[in-house]
Parts: C-alpha cells; sequence; structure tokens
C-alpha cells in the first residue's frame, strides 16, 4: 500500500512538472505562433493576388468568419484586382488549406498551398520547387485557367495529376472549384 | 578512453537502425528523400540527447517499477516543447521538419536508450551515447534514403543525377521500397559481419 501510494506520488509530480513546463512555454509561443501564421497569411494574400501589394486587401466577414478578401492594386480602392479565397481540401492523409487568387470572371491569378501534410516524395510534390526555379512546378498550371469546373486530368480536366499522387492532387483541384463556385454565387446572390 | 567508444558504438558496431533494429517505423516513412533523412536525423539526435541527460539527471529518484511512464512523459514533453519553440521562433526550420517533430515521440531508439543507458550511467557519458546513437541513426536514414531517392526519382537531395530520359522505379519512394532496401541492408551487413567472424575464428 505505501508502496503504491510513494509511486503515485512520484508520478503525480513528474506530471505536474511536465504540465507546467509545458503550458508555460505554450504561454510564451503562443502569440509569435500565431503572428507567424497571420504574416503568412499576408503574403500568401500578396502572392496570389498580383500587385496587390501596393494596394489594399480586404476581408469580407460573415459575422466572424472570413468569407474572401478584396484585393486593389492601390490604397484609394479604385483598381479591383480579385478575390482571394481560402480552398480546404481532403487529401490522402491531412486537409490541405490553398489559397487561391481569382479575377471577377473566376479566371485563377495566382495560387499558393498555405498548408499540407501529404505523403513526403508523393503528395508533397505539390508544393516542390526544381533547383534553379523560384516557384512550385506543378501549381504553375493553373495561372490563367477558369477556376470553375476545373478538374484533374482523370476527371476529364485540365490539371495534370502528380504521378503517384492523385488523391492529392484532385483534392487540392476540386478544393479550388468548390469553393470559387461557392464564393462566386454568393457574390453574384448579393451584388446582381 | 571510454567516451570515444561509447561515442563510436552508435555508428556501426550497435547501430540503431541495423544492428540494434530500433526505431524502424520512422525510417521507413522519412526515407524517401534524402533531405527529409537529414531533418529527421538532426531532430531526433537533439530530442535523443536532451532526454539521456534528463533521465540520466533524475535516475537516482526513479523507481524501477514506474521507470517507463515517466521516461515517456519525459520524452512527450521535450518533444512538444521542441515543437512550440520552432513553430515560435524558427518558422522556415518549423516549415521543412514540422512534420517529422511529432513522429520522434514514436521512435522506440529514444525509449530504448533511456532504459537501455541513461538510466544506468552517469550525465555526461548519457550524453555520449545520445550523440552517438543519434548520429548512427542519421546516418542509417542516409544510407537508405540515398538508394530510395537515386532510383525512385533519380535525384540526391533534390538535384538530378540522371538526365531527362530516366525512368524512376517509382515504388521505391513508397512503401515496398522501402522494406526492400532495408531487408537487403541488413541482409549485406549481417553477410559482412559473418564472413569477419569466419575469418577471424578460421
Amino acid at each position: 500500500m505505501r508502496d503504491i501510494l510513494r509511486f503515485g506520488a512520484t508520478l503525480t509530480i513528474v506530471a505536474l512538472i511536465a504540465s507546467g513546463s509545458l503550458a508555460w512555454i505554450n504561454k510564451i509561443t503562443r502569440p509569435r505562433i500565431l503572428l507567424q501564421q497571420e504574416t503568412e497569411l499576408n503574403n500568401g494574400l500578396y502572392s496570389v493576388l498580383p500587385n496587390s501589394d501596393k494596394g489594399k486587401i480586404d476581408p469580407v466577414l460573415d459575422g466572424d468568419a472570413i468569407l474572401y478578401y478584396k484585393g486593389y492594386a492601390d490604397k484609394d480602392k479604385t483598381e479591383f484586382i480579385g478575390y482571394a479565397l481560402l480552398a480546404l481540401g481532403t487529401g490522402y492523409s491531412s486537409t490541405i488549406r490553398t489559397l487561391v487568387g481569382i479575377d471577377p470572371e473566376g479566371t485563377i491569378l495566382g495560387i499558393k498551398i498555405l498548408f499540407q501534410q501529404e505523403t513526403p516524395g508523393l503528395g508533397t510534390r505539390c508544393e516542390e520547387i526544381r533547383s534553379g526555379e523560384t516557384t512550385p512546378w506543378w501549381q504553375e498550371q493553373f495561372i490563367g485557367k477558369p477556376s470553375l469546373g476545373i478538374a484533374v486530368d482523370k476527371d476529364n480536366g485540365d490539371i495534370e495529376s502528380i504521378t503517384g499522387a492523385t488523391i492529392t492532387s484532385r483534392a487540392i483541384t476540386n478544393s479550388i472549384a468548390e469553393q470559387a463556385k461557392t464564393v462566386l454565387d454568393r457574390i453574384d446572390d448579393t451584388h446582381p | 578512453m571510454a567516451v570515444g567508444k561509447e561515442f563510436i558504438k552508435g555508428l556501426y558496431k550497435e547501430n540503431p537502425v541495423f544492428r540494434l533494429m530500433l526505431g524502424l517505423c520512422p525510417v521507413l516513412a522519412v526515407s524517401s528523400s534524402v533531405n527529409n533523412a537529414i531533418g529527421m536525423g538532426v531532430a531526433a539526435t537533439f530530442v535523443l540527447v536532451c532526454s539521456n541527460i534528463f533521465v540520466s539527471l533524475i535516475r537516482q529518484w526513479v523507481h524501477p517499477k514506474i521507470r517507463i511512464p515517466i521516461f515517456i512523459m519525459i520524452i512527450a514533453t521535450f518533444v512538444t516543447i521542441v515543437q512550440l519553440v520552432m513553430a515560435g521562433f524558427f518558422p522556415a526550420l518549423s516549415r521543412s521538419l514540422g512534420l517529422f517533430i511529432p513522429l520522434i515521440v514514436v521512435n522506440c531508439i529514444i525509449l530504448g536508450r533511456a532504459e537501455a543507458f541513461a538510466s544506468k550511467h552517469h550525465v555526461f557519458i548519457s550524453l555520449i551515447d545520445g550523440l552517438g546513437m543519434g548520429f548512427g541513426f542519421t546516418l542509417a536514414l542516409i544510407i537508405i534514403a540515398t538508394f530510395r531517392e537515386v532510383l525512385g526519382n533519380g535525384t540526391w537531395l533534390g538535384m538530378p543525377i540522371f538526365g531527362p530520359t530516366f525512368q524512376p522505379v517509382l515504388f521505391m519512394i513508397q512503401s515496398p521500397g522501402a522494406f526492400l532496401t532495408i531487408g537487403m541492408l541488413l541482409g549485406l551487413f549481417a553477410w559482412y559481419e559473418n564472413r569477419r567472424a569466419t575469418k577471424k575464428h578460421g
């Protein structure tokens, strides 16, 4: 009985020290982590809406939720570039977050994958940059294509899937098509 | 000196992957490219060294009957701290290694060395053991990843080796390739050790 009490006490002490240190580290790093995520989102927004970095990008809200962003090339908001959308797709082993910039007709202006945890060497090739280049080669084919109805080659679309990563390719492509439809439908409804 | 011996053993004689057969799950998963292999190796070595130091420090106060839950708590706490600090202060590093850090918790090498070595030796030599084992793990990962990436992708560290006409053996980057490569290498090491033993004893 005394042993059980002693063991219990030791385990409790270790657990308290472990959780205490983790809580403390979490508190210290949380503001920085949030800041990193915000910076990454902002950089992403500027990169998917060309010429927007000298202008403004405004979120369009529904309550607290951000539906999409409107990008302008100038600070006075007279030159409208297009919309930036966040598309979520269920990939092979993660929910892939893709930022897409489209013009008012739905043509894709820019694309950036914000988050993915797909299979290394296969699905992760969606973000692969060849040596000597600066942008992911697989994502370049999206630019200039219409976002509505965009699909991978296996679904009779224009997008070439990554060899051995059909699910990842399809998830990203379809999420863009779906989110574009949702946002553009909503814009048509509110600004006929 | 004993210190050198404790370090070197992790590289070949007691290589955690090829000899002790520890940590095979992350090895299978992460060895698809040399870049990933190096990242995982470095991160795992860091956690291994810290965990060995800590376990060695408290070894006098831990009763053997509850040592496993305590070791696991220490390891999991370290890995989470590494994860949080990297996400907050080294975002670029966190992006490239981010996937592998949580995998370190299930790396048997760490628990294995805590149990077999750090809990029975003093702090400095435990640190050396951690370094040696970590380097051996990284070395094993790099060797396996070299085979898999060169044959399965035609590149090494992302740099193309063969010309554009090279047809990569796709399954090398997938699970079967991992099992085959590790199996072959294990067989090779065993055969070599066998030859050395027969040569020595005639």
